[in-house]
């Protein structure tokens, strides 16, 4: 009896782990919090009131949850050290919680996410300007060890996502090929929906986030990518001619959260301008702090061009990725709804199923734990 | 903080599981006492490169079958008001001072008298390094203790040892007596 109900119990708590009412705060937290944490042996002082901070949060979200689902802290306890919890995958899924008890972990969750953040602030200033700005490559000592160190994360992180990355990628153009409509069309069915779901109470939230043009770098490499598959799942055998709208044409076919060509008249996409792409960098602070932490853009310059390329469509990912969370979010913040129907968001609007999130944390944990294990040495 | 949130932290400390025993302890006193080098020194670290320390460090030594965790936190004057915010759930404390710097003794004495009134330190044990013994200079533990009036902490259990942190001479001699004092406190 006990038994089971620690079974039902500690599912629901992964479940709720695994949740965008959890994931979405605690990481936003981290993103913002994460980049005075340095690599240093020293720790700064301002790193404790940061771990409090997150106590707190930590507290506030579980203390929440654990009312609304109706379970006392022995239950909670009873559940989380039971046989069942002790399997390594849930052990992870636990880091984030365990990280308010115990400060070395959750550093070293800060550490990461900063480095994560830089790599990606560094490929966002590269794409924009085409190549590092002077101030950033000027002047600056050689790389550091810590840097070098950290691209070898970055290449042992990569090499293990580009798996799942490439299955993601297959996966949808499978989905898509199954759809099976014009780019047009689609364009059409996805405003419907966006009216229907999201765009109906977030209207400039919905727009915001599917106007997020392509710039050259990405469309070229979402380009390759959608065409290294192309003729496997032979669905753009019907692209428009010109190279460049076949390109195009090819990419919202691979990534639907992404506007489709110029063409269909739509003002917010009439071109991937450098200001509009603006639109899609990360929060103010990340260029800042890549300015900051300049010596990192060495490294990337010093990368060979199928490592800066690996970068860039990893990047590409990621923000898409970061769209979606934020699009979540979004739809967090309205009155709970009815889900919305299956087939619909996978071409059209930035949710992501539950399944899809999954594997995303998981994704994640197995890059810390990489970055981690990396790190150690 | 509600009572409430206290009784989830706690909740999520028994999650960690570990058979091992944790103790968490914390390292203070002057700048310039030698807390980081002791710390290196019981991690088995090079203590040849140490800075002033402007924030803090950990470190994690087993001994005795327990984890010590060990907190080295700055003692510069502009870092002392922070000591505060690392005391709450400290199982020891060690206390380091300069044997050899006999002017500051009096200052070192005032900081430790302000310590041991902490909420968060009420009754935990304290073991005072008289550091820096290879110092021709130095004085011997005894007159460290008289200069810092030990004689009367009658509140909770205590020890002086004579150490180099360097040398790492009387630093063994303290961390037993750390583990005997711990084992009695909490089995
Ligand atoms: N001769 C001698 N020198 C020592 C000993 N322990 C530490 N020192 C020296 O004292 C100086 C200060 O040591 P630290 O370990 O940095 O002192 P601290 O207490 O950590 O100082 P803050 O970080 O400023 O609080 C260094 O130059 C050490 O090499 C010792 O046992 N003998
Ligand atoms: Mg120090």
């Amino acid at each position: 009896m006990a038994e089971e109900e620690s079974e039902w119990i500690l599912e629901s708590i992964v479940g709720y782990l695994g949740s965008p009412e959890w994931v979405i705060p605690v990481s936003d937290f981290m993103e913002n919090k994460c980049t005075v944490f340095d690599d240093e042996d020293e720790n700064k002082l301002s790193y404790t009131d940061i771990h409090l901070q997150y106590k707190k949060l930590v507290e506030t979200l579980l203390g929440n949850y654990m009312q609304e689902v109706g379970i006392n802290e022995q239950q909670f306890l009873d559940a989380c050290t039971s046989p069942f919890a002790k399997t390594k995958t849930l052990q992870s899924v636990f880091q984030p919680v365990l990280a308010t008890d115990d400060f070395q972990m959750f550093r070293s969750l800060m550490v990461q996410k900063n480095t994560e953040l830089q790599l990606q602030a560094l490929s966002v200033i590269k794409e924009m300007n085409g190549a590092l700005p002077e101030c950033l490559t000027d002047g600056v000592d050689v790389m550091t060890e810590l840097q070098d160190q950290e691209m070898k994360i970055l290449q042992e992180v990569l090499k293990k996502s580009k798996d799942e990355y490439d299955k993601e990628m297959s996966r949808r153009l499978l989905l898509e090929h199954k759809v099976g409509s014009s780019s047009d069309k689609r364009l059409a069915e996805s405003s419907k929906a966006q009216n229907t779901s999201s765009a109906a109470s977030q209207p400039s939230g919905a727009a915001k986030l599917t106007s997020r043009p392509v710039t050259t770098d990405e469309r070229q490499t979402l380009a390759r990518a959608g065409g290294e598959r192309k003729s496997a799942a032979k669905s753009s055998s019907t692209s428009k001619p010109s190279p460049d709208c076949g390109s195009n044409g090819v990419e919202s076919r691979v990534l639907p959260a992404v506007r489709p060509p110029v063409k269909s008249g739509d003002p917010p996409l009439s071109a991937g301008s450098r200001e509009q792409s603006s639109s899609l960098t990360p929060p103010e602070g990340w260029l800042e702090e890549a300015h900051r932490e300049a010596g990192f853009s060495k490294p990337y310059t010093e990368l060979s061009a199928s490592q800066q390329e690996q970068l860039q469509q990893r990047a590409a990912y990621l923000r898409q990725q970061r769209d979606k969370l934020h699009a979540l979010k979004k739809e967090q913040q309205k009155p709970k709804q009815t889900i919305v129907p299956e087939e619909a968001p996978a071409v059209v609007t930035p949710e992501i199923s539950a399944e899809e999130k999954k594997k995303l944390q998981k994704r994640k944990h197995l890059a810390d734990k990489l970055k981690e294990e990396v790190i150690k040495k | 903080m509600g009572e409430a949130q206290r009784g989830l932290l706690s909740v999520i400390e028994k999650l960690k599981g570990s058979t091992e025993q944790e103790v968490r302890i914390v390292l203070l006193g002057l700048d310039n006492a030698g807390k980081t080098t002791l710390l290196k020194s019981l991690a088995s670290e090079d203590v040849s490169t140490i800075t002033p320390t402007q924030g803090f460090n950990i470190k994690s030594v087993a001994s005795h079958g327990m984890k010590l965790n060990v907190w080295d936190i700055g003692g510069q004057r502009k870092i002392r008001p922070f000591w505060k915010k690392y005391l709450e759930n400290t199982d020891l404390l060690i206390y380091v001072i300069d044997s050899a710097d006999k002017k500051r003794f009096e200052e070192t004495g005032l900081e430790l008298s302000e310590l041991i009134d902490e909420e968060n330190l009420k009754g935990v044990p304290v073991l005072i390094f008289a550091n820096k013994q290879d110092l021709a200079t130095s004085s011997p533990a005894s007159e460290v203790a008289e200069g810092l009036n030990l004689h009367t902490y009658r509140d909770r259990e205590w020890q002086i040892q004579a150490c180099s942190a360097v040398s790492g001479e009387g630093v063994q001699d303290g961390m037993n007596w750390i583990c005997n004092n711990i084992v009695n406190k909490k089995k």
